[in-house]
């Protein structure tokens, strides 16, 4: 008898309660998606991004050429400069992304190349009904590069007609 | 008899719901938002430099556009002699007096809402003209675009000509 009482207790079914776990999954989803609109422009690891003290969110990228400036390889960390090396060609001073995702790099001697790509880009956007105002170049600079790369990704927007600039920062601590 | 007790036992099962194809598809989300999110967003600065188009006129602008020459060494000089910011350490650490007083260009930014209450007074927009040196780290720049930015002055001219004359 006492054997019997023993087994029916094994057979009893242990339930889980998992609505406290699924509330808190809930709240963590609502959380990552509501974050996940800051979400706006291709970052490139490869820059170490200024920081400034009285910057503003960058609610809607839209209509942003993004140019990457970066600073010279010997002041990169070796993380940022194992993904330089594997995305762009050696010695490129301006990163860009394709239509497709896809990374170029241009140097010195491809100035003329850089200003069609931003004039493409201006034209890709005009195609999709962003206004010529509202198209702007967003200048990703490396706080070591050297203002002279800075300038010269500027002088190719204002060459290609883009007269709104936007610098990229990180709040400053 | 049979026929009552088994129609009472069927009223008395509770309704199931399988939710666990939901979860799976919460969590998935979750993980996915988890990677996907960046914490640290990206900011802004917005300056816009004169078109061609802009400058086409012959009349003189009642204000003078405002000259901030910034050079190698990171200092920077408001109207050609007056030293607006010392010598630029890239080295200081964040979060430390040095790093902050980097950052906050205060004398230039008091001179260019001096500007900035000048221009409005004749109803004139206030241009700035910003002249910096090839070897100038990127990081002074964007220091004084927040103060353009801190004293409302979006209009700025980028001369491209190194100030030392190198």
């Amino acid at each position: 008898m006492a054997k019997k009482n023993a087994r029916g207790n094994d057979e009893v079914n242990g339930n889980v309660n998992l609505s406290p776990m699924i509330d808190c999954c809930f709240l963590l989803l609502i959380f990552f998606v509501v974050n996940a609109t800051q979400i706006t422009v291709a970052k490139d690891p490869s820059v170490k991004m200024p920081s400034a003290v009285s910057c503003s969110e960058l609610k809607d990228a839209n209509g942003c050429i993004v140019v990457n400036v970066f600073a010279d390889v010997d002041k990169m960390s070796p993380k940022a400069l194992e993904k330089y090396n594997k995305a762009y060609p050696p010695n490129s001073l301006w990163g860009v992304a394709d239509a497709n995702g896809n990374s170029i790099g241009y140097t010195t001697g491809q100035i003329q190349e850089l200003t069609d790509f931003i004039k493409k880009q201006k034209e890709s956007l005009k195609g999709r009904g962003i206004e010529d105002g509202k198209i702007r170049l967003y200048l990703r600079g490396d706080l070591d590069a050297p203002w002279e790369r800075s300038s010269t990704a500027i002088r190719c927007a204002a060459a290609a007609g883009v007269t709104n600039i936007v610098f990229g920062t990180l709040p400053s601590k | 008899m049979a026929r009552h007790k088994q129609i009472k036992t069927e009223e008395q099962e509770d309704p199931e719901m399988n939710i666990s194809s939901m979860i799976d598809c919460c969590f998935l989300l979750l993980i996915y938002f988890l990677v996907a999110t960046s914490l640290v967003s990206e900011k802004k600065l917005d300056i816009s430099i004169p078109a061609s188009t802009q400058s086409q006129s012959s009349q003189k602008p009642p204000v003078e556009p405002g000259r901030i020459v910034l050079r190698a060494d990171g200092s920077v000089t408001w109207n050609g002699d007056m030293n607006v910011a010392d010598v630029y350490n890239p080295d200081a650490q964040p979060g430390s007096a040095e790093y902050r007083a980097q950052r906050q260009l205060d004398q230039l930014v008091e001179q260019l809402k001096n500007y900035k209450d000048l221009a409005s007074s004749v109803q004139s927009e206030p241009v700035v003209m910003l002249t910096g040196a090839p070897s100038a780290p990127h990081q002074r720049i964007v220091d004084i675009m927040a103060a353009l930015a801190e004293a409302g002055i979006k209009s700025v001219g980028i001369s491209t000509a190194d100030p030392e004359g190198k």
